[in-house]
């Protein structure tokens, strides 16, 4: 039996007016990454500003490294480092002093000089934060829950609003702490970031867990088909339902947002056949086609019927 | 320690780099006292018009007049008995103070009952007659423990004579001083509040820093801030205007630390009880504007209607500016530094216990 690090039961969180999170369960496994998928408003900045002590829970149990956060709070914040969402920093101080001054906060922090260099902010440590641009300073935020050095870090989406690159990198900081067995728990929109980092991953939506496991197998287990996706060539009710009714041995979502028309399929040529002709019956360009793996992202879709990124 | 420190040196290179709010800071004193200053170096020192009143003449009345005419801004006149004629003058106009020596009994003396001796001042001239009532108390103080019949019962001490080469500008500065520590306190109190306001606190709050820390070494930076401008005040007051401050200036720096506390402390209070910034800044305001003028410290409130002189002697400012008055130019109102004290130390108490129930961290 593994050991755990976050173990959370049942946990309830109401505002005025939302249940932002409304009974949700799962286990954290000591040296693992745990991501926490779904839409925006979905509960999962409530879920982890619950867990670090920031709002009183409503219901169920919350044990983080054995510890409640309602009875040992002060404990459990030597342990940890936490990331917000949107942090608010001292703007006038330099990355540097920001940094120095959270090392100071905590029993045996990382070096700060080391810290800035991971999250790839040396050219910047001597600029006042309220100079950084959205990027930086959300780097600076995921730095300063590193600096912490503890055995869990929350990090409520690190890699929003990072270019291509810093993001990349910043994947690789984060497999980094699980090599050096620190426990990640994180939040994410993005589904093939959760696929490329995460253990172990729970999608929720409207404050309910939907699913959880695996990367693998939930892709496994929901979506063995292969997606055939092409942009919605303007369907009429009508034409939908025409394409619904054709026999083309696939299952059909929409993606709304996007435009876009997913087909999923065990048999791609034979799809793929059907799906030509009813366009030319029809005199539809279908147009744009991609055929990829399906993906946590489909995942998603099967399970709500609505795009991630919503 | 170490983390207070790394925090109040946060708090400071916040405020120090924030270009507009220093400058308001440096600049909010020095403007008032050079506005002050001009306005009233027009103004020369002060002459006081005393009569003095003797019902029976001996050697030691001689003593008393003499003294006081030795004091180059008293204008002395003397008239002996009834001194009809010195009461006429003051209520004219034409004299501030009249003092009234009775006749001395020397039997009432040994059992013990002491010398009445009548001050009669004009209250339309509060500022001055202020300035002499504290000499001539001065003066006559000694007296009560050497009543037991020795002829040199009034001796006169040279040192009260520190009065004599005050200006008005030189009664006006401890108002300055007493209003700049207000509206620190009282201002400063949003600085904590936009760190709320902005989430800052609730930034931190994830951190193992405790939050008192925080608030701890925001007052311990308005503190030093209060010293800062106390002593920038006094400095052009000094060097501009030549104004002489009798006390030690850490006795100064003590009464500054006792009122920026009480302010501190009521801006806290304030703050408890609103939630934006904005709100605070109007909250404050509300509070700020009627003690500055009903403080007595640029205006006399002596011709306010009797319901106002009683806010006047509630309010912490009245008790501050008599402090500073009293440790830095000698003026005494008739008010004992310990009741300004008490005063001052009770608004503190008080406020903090509101501020403590009612305190929020977000
Ligand atoms: N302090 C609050 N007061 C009232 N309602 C709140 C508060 N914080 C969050 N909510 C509501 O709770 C729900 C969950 O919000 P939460 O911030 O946890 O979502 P999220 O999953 O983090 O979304 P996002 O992806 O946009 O960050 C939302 O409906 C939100 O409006
Ligand atoms: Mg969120």
């Amino acid at each position: 039996m593994d050991e755990l690090s976050i173990e959370v039961t049942g946990l309830k969180k109401y505002f005025v007016g939302a249940k932002a999170v409304d009974g949700i369960s799962f286990k954290v496994k000591s040296g693992s990454i745990y991501g926490m998928l779904g839409p925006n408003g979905a509960g999962k900045t409530t879920t982890i500003e619950t867990l670090v002590g920031l709002y009183r829970r409503d219901g169920g149990r919350i044990s983080v490294l054995g510890y409640d956060p309602e009875d040992d709070l002060d404990k459990i914040k030597k342990l940890i480092g936490v990331q917000l969402q949107s942090p608010s920093l001292f703007p006038r101080l330099t990355v540097k002093e920001m940094v120095n001054l959270f090392s100071s906060f905590y029993p045996q922090p990382m070096d700060p000089v080391e810290v800035i260099n991971q999250v790839g902010l040396d050219s910047k440590e001597n600029t006042q934060i309220r100079f950084l641009s959205g990027g930086q300073r959300h780097r600076l935020a995921v730095g300063l829950a590193m600096v912490s050095n503890g055995k869990i870090m929350f990090l409520d989406e690190p890699t929003t609003g990072l270019d291509p690159k810093a993001r990349r990198q910043l994947w690789d900081v984060i497999k980094g702490l699980k090599n050096n067995g620190v426990t990640v728990f994180l939040t994410t929109h993005y589904m093939e970031e959760a696929e490329k980092l995460c253990d172990d991953l729970m999608i929720i939506d409207l404050g309910k867990v939907i699913v959880q496991g695996s990367p693998r197998e939930l892709i496994k287990e929901f979506s063995q088909e292969t997606a055939i996706e092409f942009s919605d060539p303007g369907l009429t009710d009508l034409s939908r339902k025409a394409l619904e009714d054709r026999q083309l041995a696939a299952r059909v979502s929409y993606e709304v947002k996007e435009k876009r028309i997913i087909l999923y399929t065990h048999n791609v040529p034979f799809t793929m056949k059907k799906l030509l002709d009813f366009g030319s019956d029809h005199k539809l360009a279908i147009d744009d086609i991609v055929v990829r793996r399906a993906s946590l992202e489909d995942v998603f879709l099967k399970l709500t019927g609505r795009g991630i990124r919503e | 320690m170490r983390i207070f420190i790394n925090v109040f040196l946060a708090n400071l290179k916040e405020l120090i780099r924030d270009k507009t709010a220093l400058f308001w800071f440096l600049a909010f004193p020095i403007f008032f006292v050079f506005l002050f200053g001009i306005v009233f170096s027009g103004s020369s020192e002060l002459v006081f018009n005393l009569g003095i009143i003797i019902e029976e003449p001996s050697e030691m009345t001689d003593k008393i007049v003499e003294a006081m005419r030795a004091i180059d801004s008293f204008k002395v006149s003397v008239a002996r008995g009834e001194g009809s004629e010195e009461m006429k003058a003051l209520q004219k106009g034409e004299r501030h103070i009249v003092i009234k020596i009775p006749a001395i009994d020397y039997q009432k003396m040994a059992s013990g009952q002491g010398v009445e001796i009548l001050v009669y001042y004009d209250a339309s001239k509060q500022q001055t007659s202020q300035v002499l009532m504290s000499v001539v108390e001065k003066m006559f103080g000694e007296a009560e423990h050497n009543i037991t019949g020795i002829p040199e019962i009034f001796k006169i001490k040279q040192e009260a004579i520190q009065a004599d080469k005050l200006t008005d500008f030189d009664y006006i500065l401890p108002g300055i001083l007493a209003m700049a520590l207000m509206q620190l306190g009282l201002f400063g109190s949003l600085q904590f509040l936009s760190l709320r306001e902005q989430k800052i606190v609730r930034s931190l709050g994830v951190t193992p820093l405790a939050r008192s820390t925080l608030l701890i070494s925001e007052i311990t930076l308005r503190l030093l801030m209060a010293l800062v401008q106390t002593f920038l005040i006094i400095t052009i007051a000094r060097i501009v205007f030549g104004v002489t401050i009798i006390s030690n200036i850490f006795v100064v720096f003590a009464v500054v630390i006792i009122g920026s506390l009480t302010f501190i402390s009521l801006g806290y209070m304030l703050i408890s009880f609103v939630k934006s910034n904005e709100a605070g800044q109007g909250i404050i305001q509300i509070v700020q504007f009627p003690m500055m003028f009903l403080s007595g410290i640029f205006f006399p409130p002596d011709f306010m209607p009797s319901y106002i002189q009683a806010i006047v002697r509630a309010i912490p400012l009245t008790y501050l500016g008599d402090a500073l008055r009293q440790v830095m130019i000698g003026v005494y109102s008739g008010r004992s530094m310990l009741t300004n004290i008490i005063v001052l130390s009770g608004w503190l108490i008080v406020t903090l216990i509101i501020t403590i129930k009612f305190w929020r961290w977000d």
